[in-house]
């Protein structure tokens, strides 16, 4: 069963340069309980399709042109602004990379989870302020009675995201999306950040979608990904297939571009070559008619410039948007 | 007798003053780096890895010159130029240069690329006019950018080329070593394999000696000989690359390196989380060996004893009372 289903997502950005599309015609469903990874680069329309989900565009910016986005078979686009706010943060949450901007600096953390407690179950105050307590406990914030009456600066960054973990958990939401979590921590508190985030989903069966440059937070954490280039979905995979054959020729030039561990290389004392993509992403103020990843691609043919590749499914539950996805599969094999 | 290592810091230490505490009549003191010993050799890669407050940008700017150390030596090609002063310091200048991580906010936006790249040339004497117009060109090249690009100014280049700007500019004056601080972290994936692949170019044609700090672990073994690890302003294990990777021996690379998110599905890890906490503040570092309270292995003697870094085995330096020298490199057993 899906608890979210989005449709030909198209949400543009109206700047001085020109139209930006950002989100240019993305799909993809998340299931109940299921943890869907979105990578890509800088650019890339991870973040602005979260963003777009919880209709968090800012009018005098952008907003969604096109497409649909169903939760629990409510069309959200179609939504006022009144119920979107009952959604936000009840039934959906949202985590952000930076926690220190996202929490209020002169609210104590007591105040902030009771407030969403308060809002969407409409509970007295002492009563949702014993339920952040709980969620402190459950996000395993040592001293949570004390963490209670204590202001964000006090914390470390790791412990900010804790709170903005339990604030975005409180009202037990169905889905909670994830944008780039971990990227402020370092190594060994985003280890703990991931773990907590898993732990919690497997206990509350919330879906988690986790918007990622990683590709190792991506490979430690999701079932399913979705991989995003020039606004575009290019590839669909589980996990496992994404890594082992990865169909577009944009996957498989990161996965080639992340240093890895050259056994030969090593023993040897000498360092490999990084494969390179060569050139940059494309701009998204002009049009772009067939496939973006054309102009950077070895794989690419005469057609590829002109004429926009379908996503097509080749394998079980594992797609791609790329006219030559068998010449890349086989490559890889 | 080998030739002087290009450069080579002992005892390094940097304290920073901080406000309060003038009515005991002690000023409280950040002890961003407590005592840094290394010496990187020509043609070589020294990786300096840490969490951010270990001191690890703070070694690559007192190696600089930059900020002066409260102690210790800096020798550049065998030179000791620790109390130089700023005019007696100008003609080693040339010897180090640094890369920062920000390409966006290194780059004077109010110059051309050809005038920021050529700067060196002019501020040292060495070229003018046309001449250095030749110079900075052949740089270009030699960074796999267009030469007619000099005339372009840098929000017109992309993140990576302004990498290669940043680059070329340290590469003006000829020197023996770059300092990157961080140099590809600011980058996407595709971008920063062409930027690691140049840097790795340059070092060998060249000979430069590089200090390359960074937090990122995949990057670092890509790139480096030798990797320190540092940890609240001490080295805790000094060795060659790929007996770090496979034989790590202080507690804490162990915790680094299993918490480093993998890149294969296959290998997902049960738990990666091995050690709890955070790292402890810098103004009150704890006693003994300053990684004692999140240590599993922790013994009654690491809350004392500040654990010195020796060589255990031939050019495999811990700095860990559980790893005398000759002890075997079994796995530790926890205590707690």
């Amino acid at each position: 069963m899906n608890v979210l289903e989005v449709r030909d997502l198209a949400t543009h950005f109206f700047t001085r340069d020109g139209v930006v599309r950002a989100v240019d015609g993305v799909s993809f469903d998340l299931a109940v309980g299921e943890t869907l990874g979105i990578v890509g680069e800088s650019g890339c329309g991870k973040s602005v399709t979260a963003l777009s989900i919880l209709r968090l565009i800012a009018p005098e910016t952008g907003r969604i042109v096109a497409g649909s986005v169903r939760f629990d078979g409510r069309e959200l686009t179609a939504l006022s602004d009144e119920e979107m706010r009952a959604i936000r943060g009840h039934k959906i949450s949202m985590i952000f990379q930076e926690p220190m901007t996202s929490l209020n600096p002169v609210l104590t953390i007591g105040t902030q989870i009771a407030e969403n407690v308060v809002r969407h179950w409409r509970l007295p105050w002492r009563a949702a302020l014993d339920r952040a307590h709980e969620m402190l406990d459950l996000v395993k914030l040592s001293d949570p009675r004390r963490r209670l009456d204590e202001y964000p600066h006090q914390l470390s960054g790791g412990m900010r995201q804790r709170v903005m973990i339990a604030i975005a958990l409180s009202c037990n939401p169905r889905v909670l999306i994830a944008d780039e979590p971990t990227t402020a921590l370092d190594v060994t508190i985003q280890a703990q950040i991931l773990d907590l985030m898993l732990e919690l989903k497997e206990k509350l069966g919330t879906a988690i979608i986790m918007i990622t440059h990683d590709l190792g937070v991506v490979a430690e954490t999701t079932q399913r990904v979705i991989v995003m280039y020039a606004g575009r979905k290019v590839e669909e995979a589980p996990i496992g297939a994404l890594f082992a054959r990865p169909m577009h020729p944009y996957t498989r030039g990161l996965m080639r571009a992340i240093p890895q561990l050259d056994a030969e290389a090593e023993l040897s004392g000498r360092r490999s070559r990084l494969h390179e993509i060569p050139g940059i992403v494309p701009a998204l103020t002009q049009p772009i008619a067939g496939c973006a990843f054309a102009p950077r691609c070895d794989f690419a043919t005469s057609r590829c410039p002109v004429e926009r590749p379908p996503f097509a499914e080749l394998e079980a539950g594992h797609a791609a948007a790329c006219w030559e996805a068998r010449r890349v599969l086989e490559a890889a094999a | 007798m080998s030739a002087p290592a290009s450069l080579e810091v002992a005892g390094l230490v940097k304290h920073f003053p901080v406000r309060g505490g003038w009515l005991r009549g002690e000023k409280p003191v950040v002890r961003a780096v407590d005592g840094v010993s290394f010496a990187i050799r020509r043609g070589e890669t020294l990786g300096l890895v840490g969490e951010s407050g270990c001191g690890k940008s703070t070694v690559s700017r007192v190696a600089l010159k930059l900020i002066e150390p409260t102690a210790g030596t800096i020798r550049l090609g065998g030179v000791d130029v620790t109390h130089l002063g700023p005019a007696a310091m100008w003609p080693h200048r040339q010897r180090i240069q640094i890369v920062f991580q920000d390409p966006y906010s290194s780059l004077n936006p109010r110059l051309t690329a050809g005038t920021i790249v050529g700067e060196p040339f002019e501020n040292f004497g060495i070229a003018a006019g046309t001449e250095k117009d030749e110079r900075v060109a052949r740089l270009f090249e030699r960074v796999g950018l267009r030469p007619e690009s000099m005339r372009k100014y840098p929000h017109e280049f992309s993140g990576g080329q302004r990498q290669r700007l940043g680059i070329a500019k340290a590469l003006a004056l000829d020197p023996q070593v770059i300092v990157a601080d961080e140099p590809v972290s600011a980058l996407d994936v595709s971008v920063r394999a062409q930027v690691l692949n140049l840097m790795i170019d340059l070092q060998d044609e060249l000979e430069l000696s590089y200090l390359f700090v960074s937090h990122d672990l995949a990057v670092m073994r890509h790139v480096s000989h030798r990797i320190a690890v540092m940890y609240l302003g001490r080295i805790v294990e000094l060795t060659e690359t790929r007996t770090l990777f496979s034989m790590p021996l202080h507690p804490y690379t162990d915790a680094l390196l299993s918490a480093a998110p993998v890149p294969d599905p296959a290998r997902k890890r049960a738990r990666r989380a091995i050690v709890q906490g955070e790292v402890p503040s810098a103004l009150r570092p704890p006693a003994g060996c300053h990684f004692h309270p999140r240590c599993p292995y922790v013994l009654p003697a690491c809350k004392v004893t500040d654990p010195p870094l020796i060589e255990v085995a031939s050019g495999h330096h811990v700095a860990c009372l559980r790893r005398p020298a000759g002890s075997d490199p079994v796995p530790l057993t926890p205590t707690q």
